[in-house]
């Protein structure tokens, strides 16, 4: 690409913006908070506390500490952060992850000494639609069995107190009539989390025994916390490894096992000595994508996420030009039809198009969440063709259409070969933005349980603990990604403007008489 | 041959075409003048299926391709269309223009389809103008290449829906000539236009449509010369003299010259001789006149022989003698009698109008 005055102008002020924005990121690293050395300091209403959405912990801060504000955090891992950062000035969550997260090299945080609350109890969770008869019985008949000859003792030790992550072999059939499937969320150190591209954890483990026990093969699929009961309740899932706290108000929705985990609640807060400088780039880069090969989950992020992306564009197109076609004559029912359609597609948040779909109307289909993702995604992008299609061929003007029936045109041949090419270079832009804006809306599939760029960054970032690096690495593959498509779709831009055909080949191969 | 049997054409809230009968014979070339709204296009829009009548049938060589279940193509390829608004692709080159619809349609070969069109593009005056975009051309170019289009088609029949009507005033005579050339080719031919001479010149029959439907047909001589019904008569009459009736100074004098610029078009008067009329009509009417006479209506007519190759331009007003020579605005007066051959007053007491002004403007001969 040559870079023209214009060109280099609009690249200075994209490079100015992006310094400004990093600058306000690390001026945001630097907030100052208070240096809490003790549970007594936090009942004070300058205070933020942040806990878990849907846990008991939220409970036990509004009675211990009733003046200090609560920020309510989705997943523990945002939560660290943003105490490392001093976001806010604590943070109450089980110990084990908060240790856990410490060893992994989240740095600038303490964990008091003192207790808060009743220790949290984490048990696996029985889908009420899990296909295994009499699930729940058997979870605990498993348990009950493995605390009495120490196996899960032993688990304890090796994961919990001694941190070792090796993941022992067990033996699963190749072949059994019991299908297990077991959701998971991949991101709580040390109990689901990925290893490498492979999940490990204590409750991972469990799964792995329990499967073993009962002679069945297994699957695990990766949900966020906002999508695993959903998946639970429609029978996605049978069960869930992911040491889920016994909650009163979650008994209420789900069934739980006994517990598996006692585990006590403690507090986080900022450490201003051991904060130390950030960490290097290099450093940084080493961590996100070296360590455990981690550049693999990238790799199947992009791979996943660019099918996901290049299917519902194909698809879409087809079938965006196919309602198109119907309702090209004006055919009052498919028009109504077509714009109803359109209005409940567009009407709503993506997000919560692609959960009704996976979970309302694709329930219990079978589909994988990336099949629903490739649907729904598919909708959408259609309905943007649709309106691309009628903008465009509204452009070409009605005597084009009518010059084409006087020469003998039929209707079709009329629009294929006079209207279509010449509508084309009006939607061709409009299409390619369209592109990169569906890849980009695309992020949200981690709801489905599909592993995209945008997850596999949550999954590593929960390995690393750190909040700046994996993010900016996923923006900038985004930012590739979206100039890769932009330039191909930039050829097909240029092949299907009849205009910017070469003159010679126009009347290639007729033999002129001059 | 095409038959038009109670022909009706019924829209939401009009009636272009109420009952339209005739017969058109292969080899006719017709012309099809009007007051406006009075159907021509629909009617040739009808002809070619582009409108779908709502009553009757069209005939064309014994076959009723009105009908519903005929297929409205197969009867298209047999009629050419020639549009106000051209209709080139924009998307194709000139040659393409040509040659594409030829291999689509007729299966000719690529370079039959270039032969034919190189051929039929000398035959309009473009030869070496193949590879330009139609936007690259100026509109009697556009719609010269739109007329070999519909030769290289071969229809039997050629309709034209006003094609000079879009036109620059200095382009009208360029594709007026190709349309000439073609009447010599005994192909059937109908031309919507509102240029008079012209479909005079051409044509071998006249369609007057009025009241929704054909209301005169006959030859040109008859139509022109010698018109049979109330309405041709009246209308004919209007296309030769152009009348005002001005009776206040908020009289609409650029209407007026829009009028007289419409009149000089219609009956082929050369540009000098238009603006010459304009300017004595002004200074006549708007300079010395009316700011006298204030409000007495007065009465222009303008005429113009192409015969005598020259215009007269008569205003008449009541009321008491007034000789613009004597008492007028003398500066108008002067530029006024220098700007016309003869210039004329009467005062007859026993018309209604008793003072008439007489203007006369002859061709020059350095035109």
């Amino acid at each position: 690409m040559k870079l023209t005055k214009g060109r280099h102008l609009t690249a200075c002020i994209a490079a100015s913006v992006m310094v400004l924005f990093l600058a306000l990121l690390l001026a945001g690293c630097g907030l100052q908070s208070k240096t809490i050395t003790s549970p007594d300091q936090l009942n004070d209403p300058g205070v933020t506390i942040g806990v878990v959405t849907d846990t008991s912990d939220g409970m036990v801060v509004e009675k211990e500490f009733p003046k200090a504000n609560i920020e309510y955090f989705r997943g523990e891992m945002n939560g660290f952060v943003s105490v490392s950062q001093g976001k806010i000035d604590a943070f109450v969550f089980s110990k084990i992850t908060m240790n856990a997260a410490i060893r992994a090299g989240l740095k600038g945080v303490k964990i008091l000494d003192e207790p808060v609350g009743e220790p949290n109890r984490g048990a696996v969770v029985i889908s009420d639609a899990a296909k295994i008869p009499g699930l729940e019985d058997k979870v605990n008949e498993f348990i009950d069995e493995i605390k009495a000859d120490g196996t899960l003792d032993d688990m304890k030790e090796r994961w919990i107190v001694n941190a070792d992550e090796t993941m022992p072999d067990i033996k699963l059939p190749e072949t059994s009539d019991i299908h297990l499937v077991v959701g998971t969320t991949g991101t709580n150190v040390p109990f689901t989390y990925y290893k490498g591209t492979e999940l490990a954890g204590y409750d991972i483990e469990l799964a792995y025994r329990f499967a073993s026990w009962l002679g069945a093969t297994i699957e695990f699929k990766v949900y966020d916390y906002d999508g695993i009961i959903a998946a639970s309740d429609n029978g996605e899932i049978d069960c869930i490894f992911a040491d889920f706290f016994i909650t009163p108000e979650r008994a209420e929705a789900v069934s739980f096992s006994q517990p598996t985990s006692i585990e006590e609640v403690g507090i986080m807060v900022r450490d201003g000595a051991s904060a130390g400088t950030a960490d290097s780039i290099r450093n940084s880069f080493e961590r996100t994508f070296i360590r455990e090969n981690r550049w693999k989950l990238f790799v199947s992020g992009i791979v996943t996420t660019l099918v996901i992306t290049s299917l519902s564009v194909l698809l879409g197109t087809f079938l965006g030009f196919f309602v198109y076609m119907l309702c090209r004559k004006g055919n009052r029912f498919a028009n109504k039809i077509a714009a109803f359609c359109i209005w409940l597609i567009q009407g709503m948040p993506v997000v919560v198009l692609l959960m009704i779909m996976y979970y309302v109307v694709f329930s219990g289909s079978g589909l994988s969440g990336a099949s629903v993702s490739i649907i729904g995604f598919t909708l959408i992008f259609a309905a943007e063709v649709f309106n691309m299609l009628k903008g465009g061929t509204g452009a070409v003007d009605i005597g084009q259409t009518e010059a084409a029936y006087s020469l003998g045109y039929t209707d079709l041949e009329a629009f294929f070969r006079i209207v279509l090419p010449q509508a084309m270079p009006h939607f061709m832009p409009g299409y390619k933005a369209q592109i990169t804006a569906l890849m980009k809306a695309t992020a949200v599939v981690g709801y489905l349980a599909v592993q995209d760029l945008t997850k596999m960054g949550d999954l590593v970032r929960s390995r690393t603990y750190e909040a700046f690096f994996p993010l900016i690495a996923v923006a900038i593959i985004y930012f590739i990604l979206a100039a890769i498509l932009k330039r191909i779709v930039g050829r097909i831009e240029i092949k299907v403007d009849p205009r910017q055909r070469p003159a010679g080949e126009i009347l290639k191969g007729i033999e002129k008489h001059d | 041959m095409i038959e038009l049997i109670h022909l009706e054409k019924k829209y939401e809230n009009a009636t272009p075409l109420k009952d339209v009968n005739a017969v058109i014979n292969d080899g006719d070339v017709i012309s099809v003048i009007g007051p406006s709204g009075t159907g021509k296009s629909t009617l040739i829009r009808c002809i070619n299926l582009l409108e779908r009548p709502t009553g009757g049938k069209i005939l064309l060589d014994g076959e009723e391709i009105s009908a519903p279940s005929y297929p409205a193509e197969k009867a298209r390829r047999k009629m050419g269309m020639v549009f106000q608004s051209f209709n080139l692709f924009g998307h194709l080159t000139v040659i393409e223009n040509l040659m594409v619809p030829q291999v689509d349609i007729l299966k000719r070969s690529k370079q039959e389809a270039y032969d034919t069109g190189v051929r039929l593009l000398n035959r309009v005056g473009l030869a070496g103008r193949e590879l330009r975009y139609p936007d690259q051309l100026s509109g009697g170019q556009k719609q010269r290449v739109a007329i070999a289009r519909t030769l290289a088609m071969d229809p039997e029949v050629i309709l034209l829906d006003e094609p000079t009507s879009a036109l620059d005033p200095t382009m009208v005579g360029e594709v007026q000539s190709v349309i000439r050339d073609l009447t010599g080719t005994g192909k059937t031919m109908m031309i919507v236009t509102h240029e008079m001479n012209f479909a005079r010149a051409i044509c071998n029959r006249v369609f007057y449509m009025d009241q929704g439907g054909i209301y005169e047909d006959g030859s040109p001589e008859q139509i022109f010369d010698n018109p049979q019904g109330e309405l041709t008569k009246r209308f004919i009459k209007k296309l030769k003299i152009q009348e005002f009736d001005i009776d206040s100074t908020e009289f609409d004098f650029a209407a007026a010259n829009a009028e007289i610029d419409k009149y000089c078009l219609q009956n082929d008067v050369p540009p000098r001789t238009k603006y010459r009329i304009r300017l004595a009509f002004e200074e006549l009417v708007q300079q010395l006149l009316i700011p006298v006479l204030k409000r007495t209506a007065v009465h222009v007519t303008v005429e113009y022989s192409p015969v005598e190759k020259q215009a007269t331009v008569t205003a008449s007003y009541g009321g008491e003698r007034f000789d613009p020579a004597e008492g007028g605005n003398e500066l108008s007066y002067n530029v006024l009698k220098s700007s016309v051959e003869d210039l004329s007053y009467e005062y007859d007491l026993n018309e209604e109008k008793s003072n008439i002004v007489n203007l006369v403007i002859k061709e020059s001969k350095y035109m």
